[in-house]
C-alpha cells in the first residue's frame, strides 16, 4: 500500500497514511534529512525541468516528502511556483498512471502497486460523471467544463463537442488527460498555506535555495513582467485605445484588464498603465480589476482565449505567432521567453519617471 | 413623466400586488433583492443587496414599496444582504438565458412593430430550447416572458449551478456557435486503401451531437432536395455554390446516389466536393440554428433577474412565468396584461402615438387627450408616450 501512497502522494489515502503513521511534520523537518532532501528536489526538478525528480527507494521517504515540498512552496508563496509545482506534479502522476493502465492491460495483475482508472475516478469523485461507451467515454459537461478550463487547444472547447444529452463524448485518451487537470487542480488547492513557525524555521535553507533557482530562471518574469511591446496585437490595440481616451465596450475592457491582471499587475498598476489619458475612469478601472482578481468577486477571471477575441472581434493584427496559439498569455508567455534578457525592461521599472511626467 | 403620471402608475402597481399572488423562486433566501422605486428624473437607482429577511414578505412588500422594477439574483450567497460580494460568500448560480429582441439579429428596430419582433424573440426562443433540452439534456427548466422585450430561461440542474463564469462562457459560445471550427467536428481514422497500399485517411463529421449533428442535417436535407430533382437542376443547384465546377457537381450528384449510406454516417472523404460542401454547411448551420442569447446575462454569476409575477414598469405588462406546454400559444401582448388593467377605460393625455397591439386587439392612438382602455393607457404612460390627464 505504501508504494501505491508514494507513486501517488495526492490520494486521499496516501493523505491519511501520513496522518495514521502519526508522523509530526516539525519532527520530520528536523530530524529527517532524507525526506527534506527528497521534499527540496520534488520543488526544483519542477522548476528546472517541469518533473519531479528520481524517487527514492524507500517509500516513507518518497511520501513524506510530498507534504513536506508542499510546504517549501507554501513558503516561498509565488503564484508561478505553485502553477509550475502542481503542473510538474501532475505530469508526473500523468506518466505513472498511463503507464499503469497499460501494465493491468498487459498483465491483468491484481497484485501491482498501480492504479486503475476505477480508483482514479471515484478518487476525484467523476464514478457517477463519467461512463464508458463503445467508442470510449462520456462526461458529464456540469464536470468536462471546469475539467478542460486549462485545456486551451480549440478541440476542446465545447462548441466543437459532440454533446448530446448533457454528456461530451471523449476518447480515452483525452479522458486520462482530464483527468491530469483534475490532479493539477487537487495539488494547487490550499497552496500555500500557512506554514508554522518552528517548521519554517527548520526549512529556511531550503526555502532560499528555491528562491535562488526560481531567481535564476527568472521564472517569475516569465508571467509577472509588463512588457508592452511584447504583448499580443490584439491587447496592445485596445491598451493603445485605451491610452488614448476612447470609450471601449465591456468585454473589450474586460479582455485587457484581465490581460493585465493575469500577467501580474496590481490594481495600481493597471490604473497608472491607462491614466495617460485623463478620461480613462479610474473608478471604473479599479471596481473591474478587483472584480477580474478575485477580490470583490467569487471568481478569478481569467483572460479570454483568442476564440472569444476573435467571435467579439477583438482580434486584430494576426501576426505569425498568432497563427501557433490559442490564447492571448501563451502569446505572451512565448514573446517573453524568446526576448533577451536586454530587451526585457519591465515598464514598472521606468514608470516613475513615467509617473510624475503625467501629472496626478 | 408628470409626477401625476407616476402617483397613478404607484397606485395601480400596488392594486395589482394586492390582488396577486407570487411564487418566489426556489431558495429565495438565499438570493441578492434589488427593486428600483418610482422616482423623479431619467435617472434609475436601483436598490440592492437586500436580503429576503430585510424586505420582508414578499408580497407585503410588493404592496407596500409597490416598485417600477423588482429583481432576484441568479446567484445563491452565504451572506445575500451583505453589501460587497465578497462579503456575500457565493456558493452557485443558477444558470440564466436572455433572449432579448434588442439583439436579435433577426429583428429590425425601427421596422419590425413589437407583436412582430415578440414572434421572432420566440422563434429563437424555441431554437435555444433545443440546445438545452436535446444538447445539454437539462431538466430543471423554468421560461419566463419578461413583460418587456424578450424571454428568459431559468435553469437549475444540479450539475451546472457551480460553474463560473468562464465556464458558462463556454456554453454561451455553444449555443451561439461562436468559435465553431468545422476540423474539429471531424474525426480523422486511418484506414488500409483499397486496392492500393498506401493506406488513406477516412475523414467522418461527428453525428451523434453537438455542431457535428447540425452541420449533418443541414446537409443530408440538401442531399434529399438534390435527389428529388432532375440531374439538370441538381447540377446547376450544385454549381451556385462558390468553388464547384461541373466536374465536382457531377462527382457529388453521383455520391449523393451511389454512396448514400456513407453519407449518411457522416463520412466526408467520399469526394472532395462532398467535404467543401460540408463545411459550407457547417457555417450555415451557425447562421441558422444558433440562439442570440445576451452572453453577459449568462456569464455574470452574481446578476440580477426580473422576479416571475412581478409588473414590468417600463411596459405594464406581467412578467410571466411558463410551462414548457404553454409556450407555443402563449401571446404576450394578450396573456401578459395584468387582469387588474383589464374591463375599464381612463383618460391620458397622448403625446406619443401610433399603432398599439396590446390585449388581444389593435388600436391607432392619435395624439391628445382621450378615453383609452387602461392597460393601453398604463403601456403607453410606462413607455412615456403618455400622461395622466391633469384633474
Amino acid at each position: 500500500m505504501q508504494r501505491l501512497h508514494a507513486r501517488y502522494p495526492f490520494l486521499e489515502a496516501a493523505r491519511d497514511a501520513v496522518a495514521t503513521e502519526a508522523v509530526d511534520l516539525a519532527t520530520v523537518v528536523e530530524q529527517d534529512d532524507a525526506v527534506v532532501d527528497r521534499a527540496r528536489e520534488r520543488v526544483v526538478a519542477a522548476l528546472e525541468d517541469g518533473e519531479t525528480g528520481e524517487p527514492r527507494r524507500e517509500a516513507r521517504v518518497e511520501l513524506l516528502s510530498y507534504p513536506v515540498a508542499r510546504v517549501l512552496v507554501s513558503m516561498v508563496e509565488e503564484n508561478i511556483l505553485v502553477r509550475k509545482y502542481a503542473r510538474a506534479e501532475a505530469a508526473t502522476a500523468y506518466d505513472r498512471f498511463t503507464a499503469d493502465l497499460e501494465e493491468t492491460t498487459e498483465l491483468k495483475s491484481v497484485e501491482s502497486t498501480g492504479l486503475d482508472l476505477e480508483t482514479l475516478l471515484s478518487e476525484f469523485d467523476l464514478h457517477g460523471d463519467v461512463r464508458e461507451t463503445s467508442g470510449g467515454y462520456r462526461i458529464d459537461v456540469g464536470t468536462y467544463l471546469p475539467l478542460a478550463e486549462d485545456c486551451w487547444d480549440d478541440e476542446w472547447r465545447l462548441v466543437n463537442r459532440a454533446l448530446a444529452d448533457g454528456e461530451v463524448p471523449v476518447s480515452e485518451a483525452e479522458l486520462l488527460v482530464l483527468l491530469q487537470e483534475a490532479i493539477r487542480s487537487r495539488i494547487e488547492e490550499g497552496l500555500p498555506f500557512d506554514v508554522p513557525e518552528v517548521i519554517a524555521t527548520a526549512l529556511e535553507e531550503e526555502e532560499a535555495e528555491i528562491r535562488d533557482v526560481l531567481a535564476d530562471l527568472e521564472l517569475t518574469r516569465e508571467i509577472d513582467t509588463v512588457v508592452p511591446d511584447l504583448f499580443p496585437p490584439c491587447m496592445k490595440a485596445l491598451l493603445d485605445q485605451i491610452q488614448k481616451g476612447e470609450h471601449l465596450p465591456h468585454h473589450s475592457r474586460f479582455a485587457i484588464t484581465a490581460f493585465l491582471a493575469n500577467i501580474g499587475m496590481t490594481t495600481d498598476e493597471i490604473v497608472d498603465l491607462y491614466r495617460v489619458n485623463s478620461s480613462f475612469g479610474e473608478e471604473m478601472t479599479r471596481y473591474q480589476t478587483d472584480h477580474i482578481r478575485g477580490d470583490s468577486s467569487p471568481t478569478e477571471y481569467s483572460a479570454p482565449s483568442c476564440a472569444t477575441m476573435q467571435s467579439y472581434g477583438d482580434c486584430v493584427n494576426k501576426d505569425d505567432l498568432c497563427e501557433r496559439i490559442p490564447h492571448p498569455m501563451a502569446y505572451y508567455e512565448e514573446r517573453i521567453d524568446d526576448a533577451d534578457d536586454d530587451e526585457v525592461e519591465d515598464w514598472r521599472d521606468e514608470s516613475d519617471e513615467g509617473q510624475e511626467a503625467s501629472g496626478d | 413623466m408628470e409626477e401625476r403620471t407616476r402617483a397613478y402608475l404607484r397606485g395601480r402597481f400596488r392594486d395589482h400586488y394586492r390582488r396577486t399572488e407570487i411564487t418566489p423562486p426556489p431558495a429565495a433566501n438565499e438570493r441578492e433583492w434589488g427593486y428600483i422605486p418610482w422616482t423623479e428624473g431619467p435617472d434609475t437607482t436601483m436598490v440592492r443587496h437586500r436580503s429576503l429577511l430585510e424586505l420582508g414578505d414578499l408580497s407585503e412588500f410588493l404592496v407596500r414599496k409597490r416598485p417600477q422594477h423588482v429583481y432576484f439574483s441568479a446567484g445563491r450567497f452565504r451572506d445575500p444582504g451583505a453589501s460587497s460580494m465578497h462579503a456575500k460568500d457565493w456558493q452557485s448560480a443558477d444558470l440564466v438565458f436572455d433572449l432579448d429582441a434588442d439583439h436579435l439579429p433577426s429583428v429590425t428596430l425601427g421596422e419590425d412593430s413589437y407583436a412582430e419582433m415578440l414572434a421572432k424573440c420566440k422563434d429563437a426562443l424555441f431554437r435555444l430550447i433545443e440546445f438545452l433540452e436535446d444538447d445539454f439534456g437539462f431538466e430543471e427548466l423554468e421560461f419566463v416572458f419578461s413583460g418587456g422585450r424578450g424571454y428568459h430561461v431559468h435553469v437549475r440542474d444540479e450539475n451546472v449551478l457551480h460553474l463560473d463564469r468562464e465556464h458558462r462562457r463556454e456554453i454561451v459560445d455553444y449555443v451561439r456557435g461562436i468559435g465553431m471550427d468545422y476540423e474539429e467536428l471531424i474525426d480523422t481514422e486511418t484506414v488500409a486503401g483499397l486496392g492500393r497500399k498506401t493506406p488513406t485517411e477516412r475523414r467522418t463529421l461527428e453525428i451523434d451531437g453537438g455542431w457535428g449533428a447540425r452541420t449533418h442535417d443541414h446537409l443530408m436535407a440538401f442531399v434529399e432536395d438534390l435527389l428529388a430533382m432532375d440531374d439538370e437542376d441538381a447540377l446547376e443547384r450544385l454549381q451556385e455554390f462558390d468553388g464547384i465546377g461541373e466536374g465536382k457537381a457531377t462527382a457529388t450528384l453521383n455520391a449523393a446516389r451511389n454512396n448514400r449510406e456513407q453519407l449518411e454516417a457522416g463520412n466526408v472523404t467520399v469526394h472532395t466536393a462532398v467535404s467543401q460542401l460540408a463545411e459550407r454547411f457547417a457555417s450555415q448551420a451557425v447562421e441558422r440554428d444558433n440562439a442570440p442569447i445576451d452572453e453577459p446575462v449568462t456569464t455574470d454569476t452574481n446578476r440580477l433577474i426580473r422576479l416571475p409575477g412581478s409588473l414590468h414598469g417600463g411596459s405594464g405588462l406581467k412578467t410571466v412565468r411558463l410551462e414548457r406546454d404553454e409556450l407555443v400559444e402563449f401571446d404576450p401582448l394578450d396573456d401578459a396584461v395584468p387582469e387588474t388593467f383589464r374591463g375599464h377605460e381612463i383618460t391620458v393625455d397622448v403625446t406619443r402615438g401610433g399603432e398599439v397591439e396590446l390585449g388581444g386587439d389593435s388600436f391607432t392612438v392619435t395624439e391628445g387627450d382621450q378615453s383609452l382602455p387602461e392597460y393601453v393607457a398604463v403601456f403607453l404612460m410606462a413607455r412615456g408616450r403618455a400622461e395622466k390627464e391633469k384633474e
